[in-house]
């Protein structure tokens, strides 16, 4: 291919003349080969991009939408001719805000920083330094998928308000920002192929509907149901519906709604982290980084554990407030084994099986226990939750004694985290017991944090680092997926 | 810690319970519920005397030790507390010191972590002792800093 100049920096005509048999005169008809017209798409790590179009008269149509709905009942005794007098004005007006902001809400790559523009009359402009991304989300919801469009949310770590979403983008746009964004997060050219994936896990569509199924609260739920729905018919009595309700919102929620978000789950390793891609009506790609994951807990109902399935739970800074309840759960369902496969993965050089475990003498199945690696704590007699902290992701270490504990000599022990579903604490332990526990965690968190200098650019990292140390991270997550399958 | 410290939990807690005391005493002497009042007058004194006891309590409850990785903190009356925080883990170092804490003479450290469901303070420091703290914690969790 040879060095090429950018397109549109020589006048066409010239071209030719330097290629190719220049002896021929050019026909009479001749045209310049049909190049294709070089899209600023192709290569996102230049030029300023903003959402498509479409997103002006979408936001248009929900608006008057929504000012038809909640003021037309009440304008319709006006008569006819002030309503449409009314949605017109709220049709321009809304066009008047949509139009603008859309045109001057651009963003683009700039080295490696994003930069997003925003705002109409109070202009913002947000820059972010990518190596900093704490996960990075392709979302389609089902509205998007019909008109291919896509949604990048790029997940930094101060919580709720702090993440970049970037809406209403064309699919591949979307695509290649992703490819590119996490390439400048790994220290990479921004140009740079995505990195390969190794298939993990596919989770089939009858074992999620059987775990989903196969739980205590949802089969008395569905029980419930049927006698209610049962007592209605047979006595004639519309008082059920008072009571069904309620059980219906709630099967709703707790069953249909992760039935729904993660039918086709599939979930992936590559060098940029753990890849998963589930959703029926609302396609999600996540990315979530090496190092970026800051406690992970394995949950098993109580039924779940005759099937030998388990959920895996996950910490990440960017996951705050409301998104982290749809995105922290790394594996909905998957054999216990694959779970602890994974969290292997998430922290390499360590094997959280084999931490030896503490059980408390007196409250029976509550375990705990620290090596130089991990923290591990395992509590619940029905739902049994298997917390892991890796020691050099420990934010602060508590010792809490309240008055009734005070008396009997017992102490809990916190590990915090960065907030998400994982508290890792060990309840009630005697009291030397928790200091001694806290001491190691001490030592050992002093030790790990050492070498272990930041995460943000990990692939020029690990290649700085030499030869020795990359080695076994790269047979390590080369050689186990294919293990399992 | 600062004896002051005592001193301010003490105003904190003692001023608003004799102000509320004597004003709903009063308030209940005029409507002719002479019993109330005393009840009242009597629950704030009792308030205001075991804050002022427990706050002494608590000034000498209050504790750190600067270790040469980590921070440690110890507090509390009723609930005891012990946390350990890494200077490496350490996002955010300020002083802070409302209007009485300055006519008091002291500050209050307070030490910001990822984690946001720890209370990572030290109440009650010398006004230049606090600002020294600070320094330090703020120079050390930079040479050990890890990011997140």
């Amino acid at each position: 291919m040879g060095p090429q100049a950018p397109p549109g920096s020589y006048p066409p005509p010239s071209a030719p003349f330097g290629q190719g048999p220049v002896l021929l005169p050019p026909n009479v008809g001749w045209r310049p080969p049909p190049v294709r017209r070089a899209r600023p798409e192709d290569d996102v790590t230049r030029g300023e991009f903003r959402s498509h179009w479409s997103i002006v008269p979408a936001q248009v149509v929900a608006v008057t939408l929504a000012f038809a709905a909640l003021i037309g009942p009440i304008l319709t005794t006006f008569g006819f001719a002030w309503v449409a007098m009314m949605t017109v004005a709220v049709v321009f007006g809304s066009l008047a805000h949509a139009l603008p902001s859309w045109w001057y809400g651009t963003f683009g790559l700039r080295e490696d920083h994003l930069v997003v523009h925003s705002g109409l009359a109070m202009r913002s402009s947000r820059e972010i330094p990518l190596s900093r991304l704490q996960a990075v989300d392709v979302v389609r919801p089902l509205l998007m998928q019909v008109f291919g469009m896509a949604e990048l949310r790029i997940e930094l770590a101060g919580g709720d308000h702090s993440a970049i979403r970037l809406r209403c983008l064309r699919r591949s746009l979307a695509e290649r920002l992703r490819t590119a964004v996490l390439a400048h997060a790994a220290g990479l050219p921004g140009r740079s192929p995505e990195a390969p994936e190794w298939p993990f896990y596919r989770l089939p569509f009858p074992l999620l509907l059987g775990a989903l199924t196969f739980r205590v609260p949802i089969l008395l739920s569905f029980v419930a149901l049927l006698m209610l729905l049962t007592a209605g018919i047979v006595f004639v009595e519309p008082g059920v519906a008072a009571a069904l309700i309620p059980l219906v919102l709630g099967l709703l929620r707790y069953y249909w709604g992760p039935l729904a978000r993660y039918t086709d789950y599939y979930a992936s390793l590559s060098s940029d982290g753990l890849r998963l891609r589930y959703g029926m009506f609302q396609r999600r790609m996540q990315t979530v980084p090496p190092g970026r994951v800051q406690a992970v807990r394995v949950v098993e109902p109580l039924l779940w554990r005759a099937l030998g399935v388990a959920r895996v739970e996950a910490n990440v800074a960017g996951y705050a407030g409301e998104r982290q309840g749809e995105s922290a759960t790394l594996l909905p369902v998957a054999p216990r084994r694959l779970a602890f496969t994974l969290v292997n993965e998430l922290f390499p050089d360590s094997d959280a099986a084999r931490v030896p475990l503490v059980p408390n003498r007196e409250r029976g199945g509550s375990l705990v226990g620290v090596d130089e690696h991990l923290f591990v704590s395992t509590r619940g007699a029905f739902c049994r939750i298997t917390e892991i902290v890796p020691v050099e992701r420990v934010q602060t270490l508590r010792i809490t004694a309240g008055p009734l504990e005070r008396l009997t000599g017992r102490v809990s022990v916190d590990v915090d985290t960065p907030p998400g579903p994982v508290r890792a604490h060990a309840a009630l332990r005697e009291a030397s017991e928790g200091r001694g526990l806290l001491d190691a965690l001490v030592a050992h968190g002093r030790r790990a944090r050492v070498p272990e200098a930041g995460t943000e650019r990990w692939a020029t990292r690990s290649t700085q680092a030499g030869p020795s140390d990359r080695a076994p991270d790269a047979s390590g997550t080369g050689e186990s997926p294919g293990s399992h399958l | 810690m600062s004896p002051s410290l005592a001193w301010y939990r003490r105003l904190v807690l003692g001023v608003p319970s004799l102000i509320a005391g004597a004003g709903g005493g009063t308030l209940l002497f005029l409507w002719g519920h002479p019993v109330l009042a005393t009840a009242v007058v009597v629950a704030a004194l009792a308030v205001a005397v075991v804050g002022g006891v427990l706050a002494g309590r608590f000034q000498r409850t209050w504790g750190y030790a600067e270790a040469p990785e980590e921070l440690y903190l110890t507090y509390g009356v009723l609930v005891r507390q012990l946390l350990v925080v890494p200077y490496g883990r350490m996002q955010v170092v300020d002083v802070t010191a409302d209007l009485l804490e300055q006519a008091l003479g002291i500050a209050t450290v307070r030490v910001r972590t990822a984690a946001s469901t720890a209370d990572t303070r030290v109440v009650g420091l010398g006004l230049t002792e606090a600002v020294e703290l600070r320094d330090r914690l703020a120079s050390r969790s930079e040479s050990f800093s890890t990011g997140l």
